[in-house]
C-alpha cells in the first residue's frame, strides 16, 4: 500500500495511482472552470494542538508568510501549496499524519516536527528508506544529529547547553538540579548540560502533559542546589513554576531554562516577580538582515506581534524546501533530495529570497549554484543535517525578556 | 519527616481533583453502565465554563478561605456547564443510540473529541489560567509545621471533601440516592417497581458531570488550563476508579486518594535509595492498582455496590 508519489502535478492524470485525487475524480478537474494552474503540493506536520501549540502556532503563521512571499514568484511556474497536518505535540498522532501526507497526499517533502521525538519517530516509521525528504522545523534535540539525512531548521540543543552550562559556571553556582523531559530533546539538552558543566548537578526527570508536577519540585527543593534548570515545554514549565512559587521556592534559587520554556504566557501565567532575575538561551533570528526585517514586517503586519525565531525556522523550512523543488526542476522525491541540503550553502551566489534564488538558478541552475541565506541566519546544513547554531541570551527583568547578547555556535 | 509531611499534603491537595473525577465517573458507570471516556473533556468544560464566567463574576466583593466570593460563583457555573452538556449529550446522542456497552464507550472517546475540538475552536490552544492572584504559602502553617500548603489549595481540599459528603448525603438518605442505587443493583428491577429510571439517568448524569466539573475547575485552579487538561487526567481517574472497585463511589473515593498519594509519594523512593525518579509517578501508581487488583480482583470496595 506503500506509495511514493513520483510527481504531484493535480492535472496529469494519465497514471494516478490508487491515491491519486485527480483520477479518483476525473469530472472535478473539468467542473472546475479555474485555468490549468499547475499546483507543487508539499506537506507540513505541525504541532497545532498539543504541550507545543504555541510554537505550532507561530510556525503556521511563518508558513503563511514563505507561501505568499513565494507564490509571487511561483514554483515551477505554478503555486506551491502546503497540505498541514497537526501531529498533536505527540509520536503517535505525528506518525499518522505523515503517513498520511507521504503515503496519501504523495507529497515528495516533509516538513515536520516541531518536538525531537516526533520527528525521529517520523523519520524512522515513514521517511527513512524512502526518497522523501524531511525537514524539522524546530526540532533542537543533539540525538538528530545521528540521523544525516533527517535535515533541520533549527541548531541542535547541543550548542544551547554548552551556552547555559558556560552562563551557570559564570554565576558561580556549584551545585544545580537539573529538571528535564523524558523525550529526544529534554534528555538531550539535559544529558549535554550535564557534560559541558563542571560542578555537581543532578538530573530530575518528568513526564509531559502531567497536571501534578509537585513532586518533582520538592524532591528538587530537597535536593538543596543553588541553581535550577528548566529543560521542559511551556506548560509543563508554568505549572511548576506555579508549584514553586506555591511551595515558597520563589528567590531562593537561581533559575536558568532552555529556550522551550520561554513565552509571554508564561510570564503571564506564572506569579508577578516569581521568575525575575531567571535566565534563557533561546536560538536566535538574523535579526539584522533585511530579508528577517521584511519577514518581521509581514508577520507584525498580519498578527500584530513579533515573530519568534521558530516561526523563522519554519519560514524558511518552507522557502529552503521552494528552492529545492526550484533547483531540482520537478517534484520527484529523488531529485529533491539531492538538492535539498545543497541549496543553503555553503558555496555558490548568496541569495536571501526565494525570488532571487530562481534568478540565481535560471533554467538548469542546480544546489551549488544557490547559497540560501535564511531569515534565521546562514543555515549552511552540514553533513549531519544541522544548520549554524546562532544563541541569544535573555534575563527576565520586570516581567520581560531582555536580550543579554548573543553566542554563536560552530 | 517534614519532607513525608509535605509529600502527604501533596497527595492531599491532588487526590482532591482525583476524587472529583473518579467518583463522578464511577456514578456514572454503575447507573448509565458503560465507561465513559468523555470525562475528562467534561472536566475540561467545566474548567472553560469558570474561566469564561470569573471576570464577570470577579466584580462580587468579599473573600471565603482567601479565595474572591466570585471564584465560588464560577465554580457553580462550571459545575452547572459541565451538567448542561452532559444531559444534553445524553439526550441527543447516548439516549437514542440503541447498542450495548462497548459500542457506549467508542460512542463516548467520540463524544470527547468532539468537546475537545469545540473548546479549542472557542479558546485557542493555548494555555490560560484563573486571574486569581497566587499567595504563595500560608505563612502561619509554614512556620508551625514546616510544610506549604497555598489557600488555594486549602479551598479544594475542603470543596472536595463537602462535594464527596454531599453525594455521601444524597446517595444515603433521599429518594433519589435510593433510586439510583436501587437501579445501580437491578436496571430491571427498579423499572418494573416503579421507578423512572430515564429520569433517575438524567439526575446521574447531573450529579457526575458536575462533580466532574469542579474537577475540572480545581484542576485549573492548581495549575493552568487548556482543551486537554482533562483527557490528560482520564487515564488517572480511570485508574483510581478501578482500584477503588468499578461502579462503586465509595471506592471511587478510596481509590481517587491512593492513586494521587502514590503519585505524589513517588520522590520517597529516591530519598530511601531506590532509584526511581519522578518521571516515573504514574507507573508506580498504575503497578501499585494491579498489586492491589491481584490481592482484591474486584478493587478495595469490591463488591459493595453503590
Amino acid at each position: 500500500m506503500r506509495r511514493l508519489a513520483t510527481d504531484t502535478w493535480l492535472e496529469k492524470t494519465s497514471q494516478g495511482g490508487l491515491y491519486s485525487r485527480a483520477s479518483a475524480q476525473p469530472a472535478w478537474s473539468q467542473l472546475l472552470a479555474v485555468p490549468a494552474a499547475r499546483v507543487a503540493r508539499l506537506g507540513m506536520a505541525n504541532s497545532n494542538t498539543g504541550s507545543l501549540s504555541t510554537f505550532g502556532q507561530r510556525n503556521k503563521r511563518g508558513k503563511q508568510i514563505a507561501l505568499d512571499d513565494i507564490n509571487e514568484t511561483g514554483v515551477l511556474g505554478g503555486d506551491l501549496e502546503i497540505i498541514e497536518e497537526d501531529t498533536q505535540s505527540e509520536s503517535g498522532p505525528g506518525v499518522s499524519a505523515a503517513q498520511k501526507l507521504v503515503n496519501q497526499d504523495g507529497v515528495p517533502l516533509l516538513i515536520g516536527a516541531v518536538s525531537s521525538g516526533v520527528s525521529l519517530a517520523i523519520y524512522k516509521s515513514v521517511i527513512q528508506g524512502s526518497d522523501v525528504t524531511q525537514i524539522s522545523q524546530n526540532s533542537t534535540s543533539p540525538d538528530l544529529t545521528n540521523f544525516p539525512d533527517l535535515l533541520r531548521m533549527s541548531p541542535t540543543g547541543a550548542a544551547q547547553a554548552s551556552a547555559l552550562a558556560g552562563i551557570v559556571n559564570e554565576d558561580g553556582h556549584g551545585k544545580v538540579a537539573v529538571t528535564h523531559l523524558t523525550n529526544a530533546y529534554g534528555v538531550g539538552v539535559a544529558e549535554a548540560f550535564d557534560e559541558a558543566y563542571g560542578g555537581e548537578s543532578k538530573l530530575f526527570p518528568h513526564d509531559q502533559g502531567k497536571s501534578s508536577y509537585s513532586n518533582v519540585i520538592t524532591s528538587m527543593a530537597d535536593y538543596d542546589a543553588d541553581a535550577w534548570l528548566f529543560v521542559t515545554y511551556q506548560p509543563e514549565f508554568t505549572t511548576m513554576a506555579q508549584e514553586s512559587y506555591d511551595s515558597g521556592n520563589s528567590g531562593e534559587v537561581a533559575l536558568y531554562g532552555s529556550d522551550s520554556v520561554k513565552g509571554p504566557n508564561v510570564l503571564e501565567q506564572t506569579p508577578e516577580g516569581s521568575l525575575e532575575g531567571m535566565k534563557l538561551v533561546a536560538p536566535s533570528a538574523a535579526l539584522d538582515q533585511d530579508n528577517y526585517k521584511q519577514f518581521a514586517q509581514a508577520f507584525r503586519d498580519n498578527h500584530d506581534t513579533e515573530p519568534t525565531a521558530w516561526s523563522a525556522y519554519a519560514y524558511d523550512a518552507v522557502v529552503t524546501a521552494a528552492i529545492a523543488i526550484e533547483a531540482a526542476g520537478s517534484t520527484d522525491p529523488a531529485e529533491i533530495k539531492a538538492e535539498a541540503r545543497g541549496v543553503t550553502g555553503p558555496g555558490g551566489t548568496e541569495v536571501f529570497t526565494f525570488a532571487e534564488a530562481v534568478e540565481a538558478l535560471g533554467d538548469d541552475g542546480s544546489a551549488s549554484d544557490v547559497n540560501y541565506q535564511g531569515v534565521s541566519g546562514p543555515i549552511d546544513l552540514d553533513k549531519n543535517g544541522d544548520p549554524k547554531a546562532f544563541e541569544q541570551i535573555f534575563q527576565i527583568q520586570d516581567g520581560e525578556y531582555v536580550s543579554q547578547g548573543f553566542i554563536a555556535g560552530e | 519527616m517534614s519532607q513525608i509531611f509535605q509529600y502527604f499534603v501533596n497527595g492531599l491537595v491532588f487526590s482532591s481533583i482525583i476524587v472529583l473525577g473518579s467518583v463522578g465517573l464511577s456514578i456514572v458507570y454503575s447507573i448509565a453502565d458503560f465507561a465513559n471516556f468523555a470525562h475528562g473533556d467534561t472536566m475540561t468544560v467545566g474548567a472553560y465554563g469558570a474561566l469564561v464566567t470569573l471576570p464577570t463574576l470577579s466584580g462580587i466583593g468579599g473573600e471565603l478561605l482567601g479565595l474572591p466570593l466570585g471564584f465560588y460563583g464560577a465554580l457553580l457555573v462550571g459545575m452547572a456547564l459541565a451538567a448542561a452538556i452532559a444531559v444534553v449529550t445524553e439526550l441527543t446522542i447516548y439516549r437514542p443510540l440503541d447498542t450495548d456497552a462497548i459500542g457506549m464507550l467508542i460512542t463516548s472517546i467520540g463524544v470527547a473529541f468532539v468537546y475537545r475540538a469545540a473548546l479549542q475552536a472557542t479558546f485557542g490552544s493555548d494555555f490560560r489560567s484563573y486571574s486569581i492572584e497566587r499567595s504563595g504559602p500560608i505563612p502561619g502553617i509554614e512556620n508551625a509545621l514546616n510544610v506549604t500548603i497555598t489557600e488555594r489549595a486549602t479551598v479544594m481540599i475542603v470543596c472536595a471533601i463537602v462535594l464527596v459528603t454531599a453525594l455521601h448525603l444524597l446517595l444515603q438518605y433521599t429518594t433519589l440516592g435510593r433510586k439510583m442505587r436501587a437501579m445501580s443493583d437491578n436496571p430491571e428491577l427498579a423499572r418494573v417497581s416503579g421507578i423512572r429510571t430515564d429520569r433517575v439517568l438524567l439526575a446521574t448524569w447531573v450529579v457526575g458531570a458536575a462533580l466532574a466539573g469542579a474537577g475540572g475547575v480545581f484542576l485549573g485552579l492548581y495549575s493552568q488550563i487548556d482543551p486537554r487538561i482533562g483527557f490528560d487526567l482520564l487515564l488517572i481517574v480511570f485508574a483510581a476508579v478501578i482500584l477503588g472497585g468499578i461502579g462503586s463511589v465509595y471506592g471511587a473515593m478510596a481509590g481517587g486518594l491512593s492513586i494521587g498519594m502514590v503519585h505524589e509519594f513517588t520522590p520517597l523512593l529516591t530519598d530511601v535509595g531506590i532509584p526511581i525518579g519522578t518521571d516515573y509517578a504514574s507507573a508506580v501508581a498504575f503497578i501499585i492498582m494491579v498489586v492491589i487488583l491481584l490481592v482484591r480482583p474486584s478493587g478495595i470496595a469490591g463488591g459493595e455496590a453503590t
